[in-house]
C-alpha cells in the first residue's frame, strides 16, 4: 500500500516536472508585466434587451480577450500587457447602458469600450465615451446617426472617439430591400419594433422602397409585447401584401412571427415572409416551429468566405452554443481585437494616440479586412457625393439574405438568396411554400 | 330587397311593434301591474330591438323606466346618428361638445349627487350616472334626472348609460373616421366580432391569472408581487415536464421515438408544482406575517414577495437561460374557421377565424374559472377561503383555522398563475421574464374588477382583453394601434377608477 502511495507521489512529481518547463516556457513567451489593460464590453444582459444576442456577445467578446492573451495580449512601451474586460449590462436601456459605461469608465479605469448592441444605446453611450475620451469599437449599433454625431463631434472637437464595424441601417436595410424589390413586390408591411432601431431601419425601408414605387405599409409594436393577434387580424382584413418585413428583435420578434404563420398571412403564395436576422438563432425552430419558407437577413459573412480565423472562432462558438455565429457575435469578436491591435500599434493607452491607431486599421479578423476609409486624414468629400454615415465606419460588412427551405434546418446549410454574389443552388432568389 | 332591411324587418321592425305592443301590455294586465305605459314601452322596444326588448320588457316589469330611457336613447341615437353623419364632421364634434361630452360630464358629476343629497335622498351611484348621463346627453338626460329624481343607486342605471355612451363614443368614431375598418360597411361587424373573439380568448387567460391574484389579496390582504413569476414558472414546469417525461418514456421503450405527451397534461403537473411552491413560501416568509412576529406587515409582505419573485426570475434565467422556448402545440390543427352567414353568395357576416391552441386555452381557462367557482361556493375549503376574507377572528370562531387558509390560498392562487403560463407557452415564446408584463396586467385587471372580488377580476380580465382587441383593431392610425395597446387597456382602467374608485365589483370598506 504505502509502496503504491510512493509511486503515485513519484509519478505526479514527474508529471509536474515535465509540466514546468512548458508552463515556463509559455510564461516566456508571453511574459507579461504591467498592470492589465482594462477594456469595458456593454451588451443587453437582460430584459427588455436582446438578452439572447447580449449573452452571445458577451461570450463572444470574453472568448476575444482570452485568445489575444493567448497571442501576449498587446504591445505597450515594448512590452506585453494583458488585457482584461469588465462586461457591463445595458438591459437594452439608454439610461441604464449611461450608468453602465460611467462605472466602467470611472470604477474600472477602462482604456477602451468595445460591444454595444441597441442602437438606442449606442447612441446615449457615445456622449459618455466622447467626454471621457474612450476609444471605442461598437460592434453592433446599426443607426446612422452613431457614426453622423461621431462626424460631428469630430468638426466640434477635432476629434472623434467613436468606431463602428457593424453595418449601418442603411446598408441593412438596403440589402433586404433590393432582394425584395428584385422579387417585383408592389405593396409591402413592415412590421417594426417601436425603438430607435425600429423606426431609423423603417424610415429607410420607406426611402428605398419609395424609389422602387413600392406602396409601404408599417405597423409599429411594443418590445415586450406577446399577443399580436389582434393587430394581426387587421392585417388580415385588408388585402395580402406581397411581402411583410419584421423589423423587430428578440423574443417579440419570433412572437410576431409565429402568429403572422398560424394567422396563414404568410409565408403563402401571395406573401413573402421576411423576418429579423435572430432566425439565425437555433431558437428560432423552437419559438417559430412553422418559420419554414421565412427568409431572413444576415450581417457578416456567409459560410463559403470562411477565413481559417473564422472557422476556428466558429468551432468554438458552437461547442458553446451548439449554432451559427451570427453577425453580432462575430462583430464582437472582432471588436475587441481591432481596439487591442490599435493599442498596440499605438504603444500607450493615452487616448488621442489609440484614435489616431484606431483610424489607420487594416487588420484581417473573422468578418474579412478591417479598415477605416473615411477618418481626419481623409475626410469626406465636401460636396456630399459621401454619405456622412461612412465617417469613422468600415465600410465592407456583409449583408446577405438567407432562406429556410426545410423545418429545424441549419441557418448554415440554408440557401442564401440574395445578394447574387453570395447566391447558392444556381442563383434561385426565392423558395415559395408548395 | 336589400337583404340587411329583410333581417331588420324579421327581427323587429314594424312586426314586432305590434307584437311587443300587445304582448307586453297583456303580461302587465295579468301580473296586476300598471298598464299605463305598458303598450308604448312594448311598441318602442319591439320596433328598436324586436324579440329581446320584448322578452326583457316581460322578465323585468319592475324597470319599465329604466328600460324605456334605454330604448328611447338606442332610437334616439340611431335617428341622430342618421342626421349627424350628414352633416360635416367637424360642425358634429362642436355640437356633441355644446349638447354632451366631457363639459357636460363634470356638469352632470356636480350637480346631480348635491341635488340628490338636498333633498335628503341618498347619492349612491349618482356621481356616476351624473358624469355618464352628462357625457351621453348633457341637459337632455340631466334636466329628466334632475326633476324625476329617479332611484339611481342600483347598478342599471350606471350599465344602460355606459351602453349608451360606447354607442354615442362609436357614433362619434365613425363620424370621424367613416373609412376605418371598424365601421366601413359591410366588413365592420364581422371585424369587430373577430376582434372581440380575440379579445375573449385571451382576455379568459388574463382572468385566470388575474384571479389568483385577487383571491390571495381577499383572503391575505396583501398584493402578491410574486405573482408574475409564479405565471412563468408555471410554463417552465409544464414544458420541463413534457419534454423530460417523453424523453423518460422513450428512453425505457415505453414509447415509440415520434411520441410526445401531450402539454395539456403539463397544465395540471404545473399547476400542483407551482400550488407546492406557492403553499411553502407562504408557510416560509408570510406565515410570520400572520403569527404576529413582523412589526410592519404589509411592508414586509411587499418587499418579500418582490424578493421573491427576483429570486425565481434570475434562478430560472440561471437555469435555463435566456432563450425563448416553446412547448409542443396542444393539437395538429392549426385555425378553426366558423362559418359565415350568406345572403345572395356573399358572406354578410363571417367567417371568423380562431387559433385552435388558443380555443383550447380558452376552454381551459373557462373550465378553470368554472370549477373555482363551484370550488368557492359549495366545498368546505371554498367557504372557509371565503370567511376568512370576510372575517378571519369570525372564522376562526366557526372551527376555520385562518393559517392554514392563508397558506391555501396562496397556494391557490399560484396554482392559477403557473397553469395560466402553463396553457400560454405552447402559444408563446416563453423566457424568464415574461411574467412581468403579465402581472402589471394582472395588477390593472384586479383594481379594475375590485379588489378581492374574484367575479370582478373575471370580468376585468375580459374587458381588457377585448379593449386591447378592439383599441388595437381599431384605433386609427394603423401604424400605431398595436403600441397602444396597453394604453387603451389602462385607459379603461383611469375611467372606471374614475366612476367606481372600488372598481367594477369593489367592496366598500
Amino acid at each position: 500500500m504505502n509502496r503504491r502511495l510512493i509511486a503515485l507521489i513519484c509519478a505526479a512529481i514527474a508529471v509536474l516536472a515535465l509540466a514546468l518547463p512548458v508552463a515556463a516556457q509559455e510564461e516566456e513567451e508571453c511574459s507579461f508585466t504591467g498592470d492589465p489593460v482594462m477594456i469595458g464590453g456593454i451588451a443587453p444582459l437582460s430584459a427588455p434587451g436582446a438578452v439572447t444576442a447580449g449573452v452571445a456577445m458577451e461570450w463572444s467578446m470574453r472568448q476575444a480577450v482570452d485568445d489575444l492573451n493567448a497571442q501576449c495580449g498587446v504591445m505597450i512601451d515594448g512590452e506585453n500587457r494583458m488585457v482584461e474586460i469588465s462586461i457591463g449590462d445595458s438591459e437594452g436601456l439608454p439610461d441604464a447602458a449611461q450608468r453602465v459605461a460611467t462605472r466602467l469608465i470611472e470604477e474600472e479605469g477602462i482604456a477602451g469600450a468595445v460591444g454595444v448592441y441597441h442602437s438606442a444605446v449606442g447612441l446615449a453611450t457615445m456622449d459618455v465615451f466622447q467626454e471621457n475620451q474612450i476609444p471605442t469599437v461598437y460592434s453592433e449599433p446599426w443607426n446612422d446617426n452613431v457614426t453622423i454625431e461621431g462626424l460631428d463631434r469630430f468638426e466640434a472637437d477635432g476629434i472623434d472617439h467613436i468606431f463602428r464595424i457593424a453595418p449601418t441601417s442603411t446598408t441593412v436595410a438596403r440589402a433586404a430591400v433590393d432582394w425584395l424589390i428584385a422579387q417585383e413586390v408592389e405593396d409591402v408591411v413592415i412590421i417594426a419594433e417601436n425603438t430607435d432601431y425600429g423606426i431609423g431601419a423603417v424610415e429607410q425601408n420607406e426611402a428605398f422602397f419609395a424609389e422602387a414605387g413600392v406602396n409601404v405599409e408599417t405597423i409599429f409594436i411594443e418590445l415586450g409585447t406577446e399577443d399580436f393577434i389582434p393587430v394581426l387580424s387587421r392585417l388580415q382584413a385588408g388585402d395580402p401584401p406581397d411581402a411583410i418585413r419584421i423589423e423587430v428583435t428578440g423574443e417579440t420578434g419570433f412572437n410576431v412571427t409565429q402568429q403572422m404563420i398560424e394567422l396563414g398571412i404568410a409565408p403563402t403564395e401571395e406573401t413573402i415572409c421576411n423576418t429579423m436576422q435572430d432566425a439565425i438563432q437555433p431558437e428560432y425552430w423552437e419559438a417559430v416551429p412553422d418559420g419554414n419558407y421565412c427568409a431572413f437577413y444576415k450581417v457578416g459573412i456567409a459560410p463559403a468566405n470562411y477565413n481559417d480565423q473564422t472557422r476556428e472562432y466558429v468551432a468554438q462558438y458552437r461547442d458553446e452554443f451548439d449554432s451559427e455565429p451570427a453577425g453580432y457575435a462575430m462583430a464582437s469578436y472582432d471588436s475587441v481585437f481591432v481596439l487591442a491591435d490599435a493599442i498596440s500599434r499605438a504603444g500607450t493607452v493615452e487616448p488621442t494616440a489609440v484614435v489616431e491607431a484606431l483610424e489607420s486599421t487594416d487588420i484581417t479578423l473573422t468578418q474579412g479586412r478591417y479598415y477605416f476609409e473615411y477618418v481626419s486624414d481623409n475626410p469626406l468629400p465636401e460636396d456630399g457625393s459621401v454619405p456622412e454615415y461612412l465617417w469613422h465606419q468600415w465600410p465592407d460588412p456583409a449583408v446577405i439574405v438567407i432562406q429556410f427551405t426545410e423545418e429545424g434546418q441549419d441557418p448554415a446549410d440554408a440557401p442564401v438568396v440574395w445578394p447574387p454574389a453570395y447566391q447558392t443552388d444556381e442563383g434561385v432568389s426565392l423558395y415559395m411554400p408548395e | 330587397m336589400n337583404s340587411v332591411v329583410v333581417a331588420w324587418l324579421l327581427l323587429a321592425g314594424p312586426l314586432w311593434a305590434i307584437v311587443g305592443g300587445a304582448v307586453v301590455y297583456q303580461f302587465y294586465r295579468q301580473q296586476s301591474l300598471s298598464t299605463s305605459r305598458s303598450m308604448l314601452a312594448g311598441v318602442i322596444g319591439g320596433f328598436a330591438l324586436g324579440p329581446l326588448a320584448v322578452a326583457y320588457l316581460r322578465s323585468s316589469p319592475r324597470r319599465l323606466t329604466q328600460i324605456m330611457f334605454a330604448i328611447l336613447g338606442v332610437i334616439g341615437l340611431f335617428f341622430a346618428a342618421q342626421i349627424i353623419v350628414r352633416v360635416p364632421p367637424a360642425a358634429f364634434l362642436w355640437t356633441w361638445l355644446l349638447l354632451a361630452g366631457p363639459l357636460w360630464a363634470v356638469v352632470g358629476g356636480i350637480l346631480v349627487p348635491r341635488r340628490y343629497r338636498d333633498q335628503g335622498l341618498t347619492s349612491d351611484g349618482t356621481v356616476t350616472v351624473g358624469i355618464l348621463g352628462g357625457f351621453v346627453g348633457g341637459p337632455f338626460v340631466l334636466a329628466p334626472i334632475w326633476y324625476q329624481m329617479p332611484e339611481i343607486s342600483n347598478r342599471t342605471w350606471a350599465g344602460v348609460l355606459t351602453f349608451l355612451a360606447a354607442i354615442e363614443l362609436y357614433t362619434i368614431f365613425a363620424v370621424l373616421n367613416p373609412s376605418n375598418i371598424c365601421v366601413a360597411m359591410p366588413y365592420a361587424p364581422t371585424y369587430i366580432t373577430q376582434q372581440t373573439l380575440n379579445g375573449l380568448t385571451i382576455g379568459t387567460i388574463y382572468a385566470v391569472t388575474a384571479v389568483g391574484l385577487t383571491l390571495i389579496y381577499s383572503v391575505q390582504g396583501i398584493v402578491n408581487f410574486a405573482h408574475g413569476q409564479f405565471y412563468m414558472i408555471g410554463g417552465y414546469f409544464s414544458y420541463y415536464f413534457v419534454l423530460w417525461g417523453t424523453e423518460l418514456l422513450r428512453t425505457n421503450g415505453i414509447v415509440g421515438p415520434d411520441f410526445v405527451i401531450n402539454s395539456l397534461w403539463g397544465i395540471p403537473i404545473a399547476g400542483l408544482l407551482a400550488f407546492l411552491l406557492g403553499g411553502a413560501f407562504e408557510m416560509m416568509f408570510l406565515r410570520p406575517m400572520h403569527d404576529g412576529k413582523i412589526e410592519r406587515a404589509i411592508e414586509y409582505a411587499i418587499l418579500i414577495t418582490f424578493g421573491f419573485g427576483f429570486f425565481v426570475e434570475y434562478t430560472t434565467l440561471a437555469m435555463v437561460g435566456p432563450f425563448p422556448q416553446r412547448a409542443e402545440r396542444f393539437g395538429e390543427i392549426r385555425r378553426v374557421s366558423l362559418g359565415a352567414i350568406e345572403a345572395d353568395g356573399e358572406a354578410i357576416f363571417g367567417p371568423f377565424l380562431l387559433l385552435a391552441d388558443r380555443v383550447i386555452a380558452l376552454v381551459v381557462g373557462s373550465l378553470l374559472i368554472l370549477f373555482l367557482l363551484w370550488f368557492l361556493q359549495r366545498t368546505w375549503w371554498g367557504r372557509g377561503l371565503r370567511a376568512v376574507s370576510q372575517d378571519p377572528d369570525a372564522a376562526a370562531v366557526t372551527g376555520v383555522n385562518p393559517l392554514r387558509m392563508n397558506t391555501f390560498a396562496f397556494a391557490l392562487g399560484s396554482m392559477l398563475a403557473g397553469m395560466s403560463g402553463a396553457v400560454l407557452i405552447p402559444i408563446f415564446a416563453w423566457v424568464p421574464w415574461i411574467g412581468a408584463e403579465s402581472a402589471v396586467r394582472a395588477y390593472v385587471i384586479v383594481v379594475l374588477g375590485g379588489l378581492g372580488s374574484v367575479p370582478g377580476a373575471l370580468a376585468g380580465g375580459l374587458i381588457v382583453g377585448v379593449v386591447e382587441a378592439l383599441g388595437s383593431g381599431c384605433y386609427p392610425d394603423p401604424s400605431r394601434g398595436a403600441a397602444y395597446k396597453e394604453a387603451f387597456a389602462l385607459g379603461i382602467f383611469a375611467l372606471v377608477l374614475l366612476l367606481r374608485p372600488n372598481g367594477l365589483f369593489g367592496r366598500k370598506e
